[in-house]
């Protein structure tokens, strides 16, 4: 009796499994240029292969600003006035339309390239665009966070809840006909965790959500990107050091040239030059400029929170002191030392934390497992051979998101986002 | 799709070409991992892999670069720095709406037409300085294009030159003063115009006063009687400079801007 039900019942498995396999592009029919991670995500797509977007004289768009905590007026020093309110920008349609919120990545403010490019990607397409700082940048963390302390995704995510919250709130008129959500990188995290939120907050009821790179594990993220500068770069030696390694490589580069130009097509171009870049060149670039990211965050985190960790607490600063003292200190603290120093003595106090592999759970996307199987709005998009993922990550993606994983064989980390094809598909998932 | 094929081998076999030239490889199992990239079982490529890291993961490169690229001679730093602070306000509540306004009552040929002229007037002191340096090829290139862009460009507002394949070089008598050796001297900012240098300022001032010597196509004379000459020629170089502060979003920026302007200095007088 019970025999042939299990066998229909094993068939509708291998039947469901079948279903639910990820989409994998396939490399040869997918046509994306540049097969090298690295080359992919300092250079992304060559100019001719982007879809065509309208210039920024075409889009109806401005800045605006929200306070949302009045007190960093006063508690922040004076150097930093900029960011004592938290800005964004809104592109708005003349008639109805659906809003997407764009969620930059690690450190990045709203005006990044890539949300930039998101911005114009999706306006053109007929929706009122909003693209928001990462929790992780500096404008966020001085002027929208409440523990300027971020890295715990679930308060990220409450903090980003009420800044969306605040503005929608400052354009009541805007006649918005549904919501989405996408993000990049660490936005696409944070993505996730607010799609979560808004399922009990309900202020938005999000149509689709969109992931692009997320990372999987954030701990093995982190530190993947502080490894990057550990490479071994051929070219360095006592005398030499790597900035002055890359600029004899751009000068010499020019030289050969005979004059210099700036443009989009400068990175493939030197790529081909004499002068191009190694892996582990590439690596430690990359590195390199999550590693700034990372001096900033830590710098922010403890000046906000007077943790005395880089600056002594209640240290005078005018608007004519020197920083340096401090950024050397700062950047001397990669992401690792943030989280150890900063990030978990201040979640153990909060939530009663308590070891790392528990905050790990917390953070990353392991947490928000069962809610991703079972949300059908929810996509990602991602690349077999992102720099932030770690083994097992993909298997991850491909058990919880099923036939909403879509995986590219190449395009580093974001590499690929400003190729025709990704940006079909992206419109195409919005559109449903 | 063929092409693309052939530039993705090209591509290919070049880095690997030259990997083999540079970095001859010391043991076999490094070899390995180079050659096969590895595919795990859910289709992840770990580009990490491919990496060679020092062995002890210890290394303090990153630090010992930005630590050295900090030494930058800035002894008016404090003043510096609330002149950077004044230029950030002066930017976003009067550089910017001006342009803002600029791009709102002028089509985009009008604002191309505006940038080329004046473009074609700093062709005189490219010329000037690209003499003095004794670059043979580029002032010649230069000549051509104020010819060309003068009278077929009608008095420069067309470029017809760069599409020609002349583009546009730029040299001022900073870059002359570095091409002979003079030191940069302490960095300085200066109000509304941004980073500078003592060696740079000087030729600022010498560019300044050789343009209204020159007095081409009469615009240094007529600027004095209708000073809304200056003010459009200050838009449109607002208007063709893309950096604006806080794009780095740093409580830092002072310092990389000021480590960014020095190096593009270098680099523009090496080349």
């Amino acid at each position: 009796m019970l025999r042939p039900l299990r066998l229909v019942g094993l068939l509708c498995g291998l039947f469901l499994a079948a279903a639910a396999s990820a989409r994998d592009i396939d490399p040869a029919t997918y046509g994306y240029p540049l097969n090298n991670p690295f080359e992919a995500t300092i250079a992304t797509t060559p100019p001719d292969q982007r879809p065509t977007l309208p210039s920024d004289d075409d889009i109806n768009q401005s800045d605006y600003s929200l306070n949302l905590r009045p007190e960093r007026e006063f508690t922040l020093p004076d150097n930093f006035w900029p960011v004592k309110k938290l800005r964004y920008r809104l592109a708005r349609q003349d008639h109805e339309a659906p809003l997407v919120f764009i969620i930059a990545g690690t450190g990045a403010p709203y005006s990044s390239t890539i949300a930039e490019y998101l911005k114009k990607l999706f306006y053109q397409a007929g929706y009122h665009v909003v693209q928001l700082s990462s929790p992780t940048s500096w404008d966020f963390m001085s002027a929208a966070s409440r523990f300027a302390t971020p890295g715990v995704s679930r308060e990220d995510a409450e903090d980003l809840y009420r800044v969306m919250q605040a503005v929608r709130a400052q354009h009541p008129r805007l006649p918005v006909s549904e919501f989405y959500l996408t993000g990049y990188s660490l936005g696409a995290l944070d993505a996730a965790f607010v799609s979560h939120l808004d399922e009990t907050r309900r202020s938005f009821n999000f149509k689709r959500v969109l992931l692009l790179n997320p990372p999987v594990n954030l701990y093995t993220s982190i530190n993947n990107l502080d490894k990057l500068v550990q490479t071994q770069v051929k070219g360095i030696d006592r005398s030499t050091t790597f900035y002055e390694l890359m600029l004899e490589k751009l000068t010499r580069y020019f030289q050969d040239k005979g004059y210099i130009d700036l443009n989009d097509a400068l990175l493939y171009d030197f790529q081909k030059s004499r002068q191009h870049l190694s892996n582990e060149q590439m690596a430690m670039l990359i590195g390199t400029s999550f590693r700034f990211s990372a001096a900033d965050i830590a710098f922010t985190s403890d000046l906000i929170n007077r943790r005395g960790l880089i600056i002594p607490p209640k240290f005078p600063i005018t608007e004519g002191s020197s920083l340096t003292p401090f950024f050397k200190r700062a950047l001397q603290c990669d992401f690792d030392c943030y989280l150890t120093e900063q990030v978990i003595p201040m979640w153990r106090a909060r939530t009663d934390g308590n070891s790392l592999l528990q905050l790990i759970d917390q953070v990353s996307l392991y947490a928000l497992a069962d809610y991703l199987r079972d949300s059908p709005k929810i996509a990602v998009m991602h690349n077999a051979d992102d720099v932030i993922l770690g083994p097992g990550d993909i298997g991850f993606l491909r058990k919880v998101f099923g036939d909403r994983l879509t995986l590219y064989p190449h395009g580093g980390h974001c590499g690929n986002l400003n190729y025709r094809v990704n940006a079909d598909a992206m419109l195409e998932f919005f559109r449903g | 799709m063929a092409d693309r094929l052939v530039l993705a081998l090209a591509l290919l076999v070049s880095t690997s070409a030259l990997a083999a030239e540079t970095a001859p490889r010391t043991s076999v199992i490094e070899a390995d991992v180079v050659d096969t990239p590895s595919v795990e079982s859910d289709g992840f490529l770990d580009p990490l892999r491919e990496l060679k890291f020092n062995p002890g993961l210890d290394q303090r490169e990153f630090e010992r670069s930005t630590l050295a690229a900090l030494n930058v001679y800035d002894p008016l730093e404090s003043m510096n720095r609330r002149i950077y602070h004044f230029n950030y306000r002066f930017d976003q509540w009067v550089f910017l709406p001006a342009v803002d306004g600029y791009r709102y009552i002028t089509p985009h040929f009008v604002r191309t037409g505006v940038s080329n002229f004046f473009n074609n007037l700093g062709d005189v002191p490219n010329l000037f300085n690209s003499v003095l340096q004794l670059k043979v090829k580029r002032s010649a290139e230069i000549t051509a294009r104020l010819m060309f862009n003068t009278l077929i460009g009608v008095g420069g507002l067309w470029d017809p030159a760069t599409k020609m394949g002349l583009p546009r070089q730029s040299e001022d008598f900073g870059q002359t003063l570095g091409f002979y050796g003079v030191p940069e001297g302490p960095y300085i900012m200066l109000p509304i115009l941004g980073p500078s240098n003592l060696r740079d300022t000087t030729g600022l001032v010498v560019d300044y006063v050789g343009e209204r010597e020159a007095n081409f196509l009469n615009v240094a004379e007529v600027s004095t009687d209708h000073p809304e000459i200056f003010l459009l020629r200050a838009i449109d170089r607002r208007y063709t400079t893309n950096f604006r502060y806080g794009q780095t979003n740093s409580p830092f920026e002072y310092e990389k801007v000021r480590y960014v302007y020095t190096q593009a200095r270098k680099l523009q007088i090496s080349e």
